[in-house]
């Protein structure tokens, strides 16, 4: 049983390391054009901003489970193929992209206009604006937000049974659920919930410490 | 002849389009000189933040030109731009200073756009931080630092890059009045020291008092007043300018002063209540002794009040002029041609 529990919270850990890195890789490119193609924001292009906006909002409003079996040509054609660990991480990562974007420009939007218009009149280029203020401003909204995302995948994580991806939340189900194992169920839960707290917790402390306002 | 630094030529802002719009700035033509510190003061709405960001290019006027330093700043875009724009300083009402970095940080921010080399922009910034004197907060986040120590960073900040002109987003309105002494003092002397050009936006007529050479009065987005602040103080034109005038000297005659000269008046007693008004050199003169002696009249000072407009003495003084009529009539001559104004307050109505 041990050894079940060992390589499920691997898997999980696997998937949701793996497909956070890929979706703040995607997603906060995205949520800085999503802020800078605002009117009266330093790139304003009000087409850009609409269309990602949409798309956005489509990949958001698409039930997880759905994506998943939608996307199967896609992740075939990406990792090669569209079952197990590694098959779980692509549906895992296209669905948390239009998140992520969503969380970061939530933080860059937190940023004072002022401090931004100060470094424009200083003649910053738009790459500095974004490298040299507007991220480093965000740092703790953005950390807050990566946890938010990071928690989420990990609620997500648990339907990568379906392709049989695997993890904690697989393992509850066919195991816990489906074969009458409610000490491996409760096992399960014990470890996802003390996951989620250990994030947020570390997630919490690591934004106010970097907090400088 | 003063060299101009800032040139606008006929500048129109207009935000908004139909119903909602509003014309910030009205066909607006002013001349700066290099080395002056030119304050624009205005009601809030009057259009004076949209005619300071105007000249860096912050906002786009839709047409006229502004001129920088023989550049049309109006007509640049992208990399001219943004190298103009390092030549052009700005400070902001609330400092807009990065709260991710300390004051070091902050300071070194311009220069580490500008491209400056690691060494070079170490020296540069202790230089500045010394300069606007916050040596022992070099590490400190702009969070731990007051008002008037933020707006030290910000100075430094936008000196960096060594600016021909200083621009100032109403630098002192989130301060107190202490404070905001404190910087016009050092404003005042960076304008000495680099002969920094500067142009102040303000709705507090004491800045315009304490360091400015020459005012715009602005209302409504005309500049509806223009000169040396000395002669807006001594001949103000307009209702708006006499206003802030006002706002910081005492022109009020105290109504029980009023009543005073009323009664004397009443009582047929001869003599005259006047008041004298004066400004720059005269106020070294003097002018009562003289008056005195010559004029065998009596003197009796009931009220006075001096200031400064930058480095200008500035003031009146209330008498009551006591003797024969024809030896009042000619002491008052003699004031006159000292170049001093004259008002003589008997018959005049106590309003307040």
């Amino acid at each position: 049983m041990w050894n079940l529990l060992l390589k499920a919270l691997w898997e999980t850990l696997y998937m949701v390391g793996a497909s956070l890195a890929l979706s703040a890789l995607f997603g906060v490119p995205l949520g800085i054009v999503l802020v800078i193609t605002e009117p009266r924001h330093i790139r304003p292009a009000p087409l850009v901003h609409k269309l990602l906006s949409t798309i956005i909002n489509i990949g958001r409003s698409l039930p997880f489970i759905i994506l998943l079996v939608a996307i199967i040509p896609f992740t075939r054609w990406v990792v090669g193929t569209s079952i197990g660990t590694t098959g779980a991480i692509v549906p895992l990562t296209v669905s948390a992209i239009p998140f992520t974007a969503r969380v970061v420009e939530t933080a860059l939007l937190e940023i004072d206009r002022g401090v931004i218009e100060a470094a424009q009149a200083m003649g910053a280029t738009t790459g500095q604006i974004i490298t040299k203020v507007m991220i480093p401003e965000a740092v703790p909204g953005l950390i807050l937000g990566l946890t938010m995302v990071a928690v989420n995948l990990i609620g997500y994580s648990a339907m990568a049974g379906a392709v049989g991806g695997g993890g904690l939340g697989d393992l509850s189900i066919r195991y816990g659920y489906q074969r009458f194992r409610g000490d491996i169920m409760l096992l399960t839960v014990v470890i996802l919930v003390a996951i989620v707290q250990g994030l947020q917790s570390c997630g919490s402390w690591l934004a106010a410490r970097l907090n400088r306002r | 002849m003063s060299q101009v630094m800032i040139e606008l030529a006929n500048v129109t802002k207009i935000y908004g389009q139909g119903e909602k719009r509003v014309v910030a700035l009205d066909n607006v033509s002013l001349k700066i000189n290099k080395g002056e510190i030119f304050g624009i003061i205005g009601l809030s709405g009057a259009g004076k933040s949209t005619l300071i960001r105007c000249i860096n290019k912050l906002e786009v006027p839709q047409s006229g030109t502004i001129t920088i330093a023989g550049q049309e700043i109006t007509k640049l875009k992208g990399k001219e731009l943004r190298e103009t724009r390092r030549k052009i300083g700005m400070i902001f009402q609330h400092f807009n200073l990065l709260s991710s970095r300390t004051v070091y940080g902050n300071i070194a921010f311009p220069l580490e756009i500008a491209g400056a080399k690691r060494s070079e922009l170490k020296e540069r910034v202790l230089s500045l931080i010394d300069l606007v004197g916050l040596s022992d907060k070099i590490s400190a986040y702009p969070a731990e630092l007051s008002g008037g120590q933020k707006q030290r960073v910000g100075i430094a900040r936008a000196l960096a890059n060594n600016p021909e002109v200083l621009l100032c987003d109403e630098a002192t309105s989130a301060l107190d009045p202490e404070t905001t002494k404190s910087i016009l003092g050092l404003l005042q002397d960076i304008n000495q020291r680099f002969n920094l050009t500067i142009v102040l936006i303000t709705h507090q007529m004491n800045v315009i008092k304490e360091i400015c050479d020459t005012v715009a009065v602005i209302e409504d987005g005309r500049i509806v007043e223009e000169g040396p602040v000395v002669e807006l103080f001594a001949r103000p034109r307009t209702p708006t300018a006499r206003r802030f005038m006002k706002s910081v000297l005492p022109t009020e005659i105290p109504a029980e002063i009023k009543e005073r000269a009323l009664r004397m008046d009443d009582r047929k007693r001869g003599g005259k209540t006047v008041r004298i008004s004066f400004i720059g050199d005269v106020a070294g003169e003097p002018v009562i002794s003289s008056l005195i002696r010559k004029f065998q009249v009596d003197v009796n000072i009931i009220h006075a009040n001096l200031d400064y407009i930058k480095n200008t003495p500035f003031g009146s003084l209330i008498i009551d002029l006591m003797g024969e009529s024809s030896k009042i009539e000619a002491a008052m001559e003699f004031l006159k041609d000292r170049g001093l104004k004259l008002e003589v307050l008997n018959g005049v109505e106590p309003t307040a």
